[in-house]
């Protein structure tokens, strides 16, 4: 247990190093900046007061940029190491490949979840510099969006084990936006459809990660309160049953591969 | 890649862009020349602005019900305590299709209860100043949305009470759209202010309201009886305003 606490530490610090030392969060902040800065300077009609537009936009930018972050942490976890090889030297420490696996993807979403706690950081920030107040919902939603990053990552994770870089991303952000935005509609769609479609998109529904579960973007921009106890603590199960399903199959696709 | 693969990347990169200039040159002249507005955006977008604008009104008109999208999908089965009738045959329709599938969707049940609110609450008085941003965004999108402008126009008069703010709506909304009899009708409410207000400025708005509306429904169009609506409008404006000062 001592051991595989200690080779988790050092996968998670490494995996803390690549994320920050890559400058990615760094750039998307500034990107962030490029784009709410001009926004809140706006005055439409010369009429000032309006905040929520602001909060929403900041808060869509915090979810993409989180979603490209964990993405791109999950991808980069397995084949960088077959590639440069440095996978041989990683099992003969001696460490299984479940540990392995759970010991990079523990880093993986610790480093992601420093990268969003960074992003909600400015994000109250701007909110207070502009005379504004914490939201009683805001902890709920932050746990709730740490839920969604670590399916991401999980999500990213498999990917990278079944196809190559630039599928895993494009399907993944396609499956995870897709379900984020459209989950919800989709047994709507479903009914004006043909029976094997209509099949097709229901079967979607049911297996598909419901990224928008998690999404309390309107009830923080909108002071809707939080949201109910025992809802945010089936969202929370859903999201460990989840990454744990997601997990085993890595854990099976990365058992059969041939290194 | 050797030299021969070179040569024909070469031959094959000049014919693709000979084909490519050939065709332009060609669909060049058959192209509108005119794009409908004017800046960046109406040549980037062209048509397709008067459907962000669209968007942009939607998500106005959610902010307006405090968030919440009113093709409501998302809040079957969740209970409102205070909800609009207007609105009850949505959510109805929905009771009704949970209990005619007669099975417990537990995607739905979390979505009813993650992303719709306890409370149905509509925005009022100074806290609409939240839909400026996306009206304003809408009209730039689509200078010639001119529900966009007149819906601006309502929400600046008639629910923040801001008659400076509503006039310049009109006056932005009138430079893009000169002479839109909906807008000078607009301006005259503003400026009459329910008989408050300045008769004689009023009377020019609903005078060219309706001088204009009449210029338009002489030239036709898909709008007619939005026009003779406002021509009606503004005309029984003409009329108050004359009773009122027989009287005096």
């Amino acid at each position: 247990m001592k051991l595989f606490a200690r080779q988790t530490i050092a996968l998670v610090k490494l995996s803390f190093i690549e994320l920050w030392r890559r400058n990615d969060v760094f750039a998307l902040v500034l990107l962030g900046l490029a784009l709410m800065v001009p926004l809140s300077m706006a005055t439409p009609f010369g009429a000032e007061g309006a905040s929520r537009y602001l909060d929403e936009m900041a808060l869509l930018l915090v979810w993409g940029f989180s979603l490209f972050i964990a993405l791109g942490a999950g991808q980069r976890l397995f084949p960088p190491e077959f590639e440069s090889r440095t996978i041989y030297p990683l099992l003969a420490k001696p460490i299984s490949r479940g540990r392995l696996l759970i010991g990079k993807y523990i880093g993986a979403v610790a480093a992601s979840w420093s990268a969003l706690a960074f992003f909600y950081v400015i994000f109250v920030a701007s909110v207070l510099l502009r005379g504004g107040t914490f939201a009683a919902e805001l902890p709920q939603a932050i746990v709730l969006h740490f839920a969604f990053v670590a399916l991401a990552v999980a999500v990213s994770l498999l990917g990278s084990l079944i196809v190559t870089a630039s599928a895993n991303l494009s399907l993944s952000a396609l499956v995870l936006v897709g379900m984020f935005f459209f989950g919800r509609r989709l047994p709507e769609y479903a009914e004006g459809l043909n029976p094997a479609l209509a099949w097709v998109v229901k079967a979607v529904y049911a297996i598909a990660p419901h990224s928008e579960f998690f999404d309390m973007r309107q009830r923080l921009v909108h002071g809707w309160g939080a949201v109910d106890g025992v809802v945010f603590f089936v969202v929370l199960a859903y999201a460990v049953v989840y990454v744990s399903i997601l997990l085993s199959l890595a854990s099976f696709v990365l058992g059969r591969k041939r290194l | 890649m050797n030299a021969v693969g070179r040569v024909s990347g070469g031959i094959c990169g000049v014919a693709l862009v000979w084909c490519l200039v050939g065709f332009c040159d060609r669909d060049v002249e058959r192209m509108p020349q005119v794009v409908k507005g004017e800046g960046a955006l109406a040549v980037a977008f062209g048509d397709a602005r008067e459907t962000i604008s669209q968007v942009f009104v939607h998500k106005a008109d959610s902010y307006f019900h405090g968030g919440i999208d009113m093709e409501c999908d998302h809040l079957a089965g969740h209970v409102h305590a205070d909800h609009d009738d207007d609105h009850e045959d949505c959510h109805d329709g929905h009771y009704h299709d949970e209990a005619e599938h007669g099975s417990f969707d537990p995607w739905r049940w979390i979505n009813s209860h993650v992303r719709a609110p306890d409370v149905h609450r509509h925005l009022g008085g100074s806290e609409t100043i939240e839909l400026m941003p996306w009206f304003w965004a809408s009209v730039k999108a689509d200078p010639h949305n001119i529900e966009a402008w007149t819906t601006t126009w309502y929400i600046a008069n008639n629910m923040m009470k801001d008659r400076a703010l509503a006039l310049r709506v009109v006056a932005e909304g009138l430079e893009k759209n000169p002479d839109d009899p909906e807008l000078l009708l607009c301006r005259g409410r503003t400026i009459y202010d329910n008989g408050r207000g300045e008769f004689a400025a009023a009377r020019e708005a609903f005078l060219a309201a309706v001088e204009a509306a009449s210029r338009m429904l002489q030239r036709g169009g898909s709008a007619e009886e939005r026009i003779v609506q406002v021509r009606k409008f503004a005309q029984a404006y003409l009329d108050e305003m004359a009773k009122r000062e027989a009287r005096q």
